[in-house]
């Protein structure tokens, strides 16, 4: 892992390093300082550059403490994380680079980006005026209101984005969540909080939760075939088959 | 060793309830903790006649008997709970098949043993499930099985279809299926649902030796200009296609993608193979030099073992990753395999066969995890040999999809006999770490099989029952004939009983491809 980051990075050689090698540890350390990272001040930098210096392991320590990098016991797992870390820096100083290439771009490139003034911003969020529009609202929407007019605001925003937007009006069966209905009345909760309104709405937080999480699995998975879209190409050959000897 | 008469031998023994023993301190030296097994009446006599034989005047010295070995396993430095033994256990190298044991991670005295985890490092099970029934698939059962078993080369020798050179395997012990994945040869949906997300973390390709890639490289799925020789089978490969039998659990079937008896699943068995067994020889003897070093006891030189915090400790979890990476690869190289060979029969995409998998579960393997030990939370390296994980539902470590019904356990009958789908339950994570049964469990050894079957006769038996067969050597078919296995439903009967997992569906199999 450590040297295929090396080598996306550009590090000289990366396939035939030997990582275990002090020497080599050393000077890996100081070209990421030099060449990417490049957050010391020039003396630790240099001091860095001089990998046969004897206090070299004494200014490393402090070197990687200010860059902020976690115990983690070995020295190779200390390199993974500075690499990690140069890695993020990369790819931060190349961002629109390949923000050009994301997926999600490149479906909607011709799109332009216009940020508009957020009327939001100037409304007074305790007036009763504002309190009561937020309750009709809430009313219309089948909403119970909460005694907070923001929270209900939340409330009410959700419903419409996931149901009112114009691509769900129009194409309703799109997102109504199909499926066969599951009894989790009967199910067990896993643990008894000794109340029975308690225990359903805990019953209910917990669906809450399966549902958040299996969006976001399918979003997991989503990233995946995209990126599979990339890399993958699978081969076979009937002709290496072969059975016994 | 202490030599007793069996009627002694039983005073440790205790029934403590109809489908469970506990083996007290003292049935073995050095016992740290109890013991306990799961058994129901007929599994029962078979393991007191295991015991009663080895008791017998002349035989001391010879095999252990399993419930031996979960004493045995009981005395090692660092164990926590009690070794137990599931339904279906054996007696094995060192542990027995079927023995689960959990060591205290913290604890600087506590082991690890490759003999805990077994030579086949994550053999295991996967199920796909397809939306074709019976009626689609018995005119072309034969084609079928003949296509799966050209598709799927199986047996000793055997070379795959899917090319792979060395860098190739480096990648796939370090990636697992996310090799698989980044390659193609499988559906993203298929990660979520299979153990540890089909990757060991911390695998690491550098610890595992020259030798155990020699043996990775021709078998099974791959292909290899230079061919290496592989001598080792120990399970081979299995591809059973089954129909849905029954269904006890409809709404976790339901959940599973199963609705109706008649459906047509597909189940991969398979391991690691030579690569694993090179992996777990490797590491036997690095850990008799450590014993000796660190002064480990055992009461069985085939428990091998070494600390988990010394270096040939963390060697051998970081290469029996890479063997469980590789495991890995194997089975969803052959899902891959398997999809083709019914969209070819069938003339339609995998999609729209809804070919997924369901599960895939791991039987021989050691993991990190986090379990209540009398009311505290502990971290445990959990070894289970022949012995399946079975979370409850709402484990944190299960899919999404079946966080209301538990982890769906897989247990693989034999070729003649029914396979079943389990849950786990709160109350096996409770008394056995999330643990249960594998599968049938032998009961007569594989040279035993061959003395005293005769193939002929299981191959009529099977064709009576409806069930086509390909096999690659008809040894196999002797080795691996329903007699040889005890009875899986009482074993399945048993865990559900004892409330240690729960049944769901039953699979009855209508042809069988092995190697």
């Amino acid at each position: 892992m450590s040297k295929r980051i090396l080598s996306a990075l550009n590090y000289p050689q990366a396939e035939s390093l030997n990582l275990n090698d002090e020497a080599t540890f050393r000077r890996i350390i100081a070209w990421l300082e030099i060449n990417i990272i490049k957050q010391a001040p020039n003396v630790i930098a240099n001091n860095l550059k001089n990998i046969t210096a004897r206090d070299w392991d004494e200014i490393y320590n402090r070197y990687k403490d200010s860059l902020g990098c976690p115990p983690v016991g070995s020295k190779l797992e200390e390199l993974q994380w500075i690499l990690g870390y140069a890695a993020q820096i990369e790819t931060n100083d190349n961002r629109s680079l390949y923000l050009k290439h994301a997926v999600e771009n490149m479906k909607s490139k011709n799109v332009p980006d216009v940020v508009a003034e957020n009327p939001l911003d100037k409304l007074n969020f305790r007036s009763n005026e504002f309190v009561d529009g937020v309750n009709e609202l809430a009313k219309i929407l089948n909403t119970v209101p909460h005694p907070d007019p923001l929270i209900t605001l939340r409330a009410v925003r959700k419903v419409i984005v996931k149901r009112m937007a114009p691509d769900c009006v129009e194409h309703a069966e799109k997102y109504i969540v199909k499926g066969t209905p599951f009894p989790f009345e009967e199910h067990a909760l896993g643990f008894d909080l000794k109340d029975p309104v308690l225990n359903r709405a805990a019953k209910i937080m917990r669906m809450i939760y399966i549902q958040d999480l299996r969006e976001l699995q399918t979003r997991a998975n989503e990233l995946i075939v995209a990126v599979q879209n990339i890399t993958a190409n699978p081969k076979t050959d009937t002709k290496l088959g072969k059975v016994g000897y | 060793m202490v030599v007793r008469q069996y009627q002694q031998e039983l005073e440790y023994l205790e029934k403590i309830s109809s489908y469970c023993w506990r083996i007290k301190k003292g049935f073995q030296p050095n016992m740290r903790v109890e013991g306990v097994f799961y058994v129901n009446q007929t599994l029962e006599k078979l393991m007191l006649d295991e015991l009663r034989n080895a008791c017998r005047p002349g035989m001391v010295g010879g095999f252990l008997p399993g419930v031996k070995q979960i004493a045995n396993v009981a005395a090692l430095p660092g164990i926590v709970g009690k070794s137990v033994g599931l339904p279906d256990v054996h007696s094995g190298y060192g542990f027995a098949i079927g023995n689960m044991a959990a060591f205290d991670v913290n604890d600087p005295e506590s082991i690890v043993s490759p003999g805990g985890v077994g030579f086949d490092i994550n053999c295991g099970v996967r199920l796909l499930r397809t939306n074709l029934y019976e009626s689609d698939v018995l005119p072309v059962k034969e084609q079928l099985a003949q296509s799966l078993f050209d598709h799927i080369p199986v047996g000793v020798g055997s070379k795959g279809i899917i090319p792979m050179n060395a860098r190739d395997l480096e990648e796939a012990l370090e990636m697992g299926m996310d090799w698989s994945l980044r390659e193609g040869y499988i559906w993203a949906e298929d990660k979520e649902h299979c153990e540890e997300y089909g990757r060991m973390l911390n695998a690491d390709p550098a610890k595992v030796s020259m030798r155990a890639k020699k043996r990775g490289l021709p078998q099974v799925i791959f292909f290899s200009k230079k061919s290496f020789y592989c001598p080792f089978l120990f399970h081979g490969i299995k591809v059973y296609i089954y129909e849905l039998d029954e269904i006890y659990d409809k709404w976790a079937a339901c959940k599973m993608g199963i609705e109706e008896k008649g459906q047509i699943c597909v189940m991969i068995h398979s391991g690691s193979r030579g690569f694993g067994h090179q992996v777990a020889t490797d590491a036997l003897v690095q850990m008799e030099k450590a014993m000796k070093r660190d002064n480990i006891e055992t009461n069985d030189r085939q428990l091998a073992c070494a600390r988990i915090s010394s270096v040939e400790g963390q060697d051998y979890l970081k290469s029996m990753a890479a063997a469980a990476n590789f495991a890995w690869v194997n089975r969803s190289s052959m899902t891959f395999l398997s999809r083709q060979a019914f969209a070819k029969q069938f003339n339609m995409a995998p999609d729209d066969l809804d070919m997924h998998v369901i599960y895939d579960v791991s039987h021989n393997i050691a993991k990190v995890e986090e379990h209540l030990v009398d009311g505290k939370p502990k971290t445990l390296l959990v070894h289970r040999k022949g012995s399946t994980r079975a979370f409850p539902p709402h484990h944190p470590l299960i899919p999404v999809d079946y966080q209301l019904t538990g982890q769906p356990v897989l247990i693989g009958g034999t070729m003649g006999t029914c396979s079943y789908v389990l849950t786990g339950t709160e109350q096996g994570m409770f008394e056995t770490f999330g643990s249960t049964c594998h599968g049938a469990g032998r009961a007569l050894s594989r040279a035993k099989s061959r003395r005293n079957i005769d193939y002929t006769d299981v191959l009529q038996k099977l064709e009576y029952m409806g069930i086509s067969i390909r096999v690659a050597s008809p040894k196999l078919v002797m080795e691996e004939a329903p007699e040889s296995y005890k009875n899986v439903t009482d074993v399945v009967n048993t865990c559900h009983a004892a409330g240690i997992s729960k049944k769901c569906i039953k699979l009855r199999p209508i042809a069988v491809i092995k190697g």
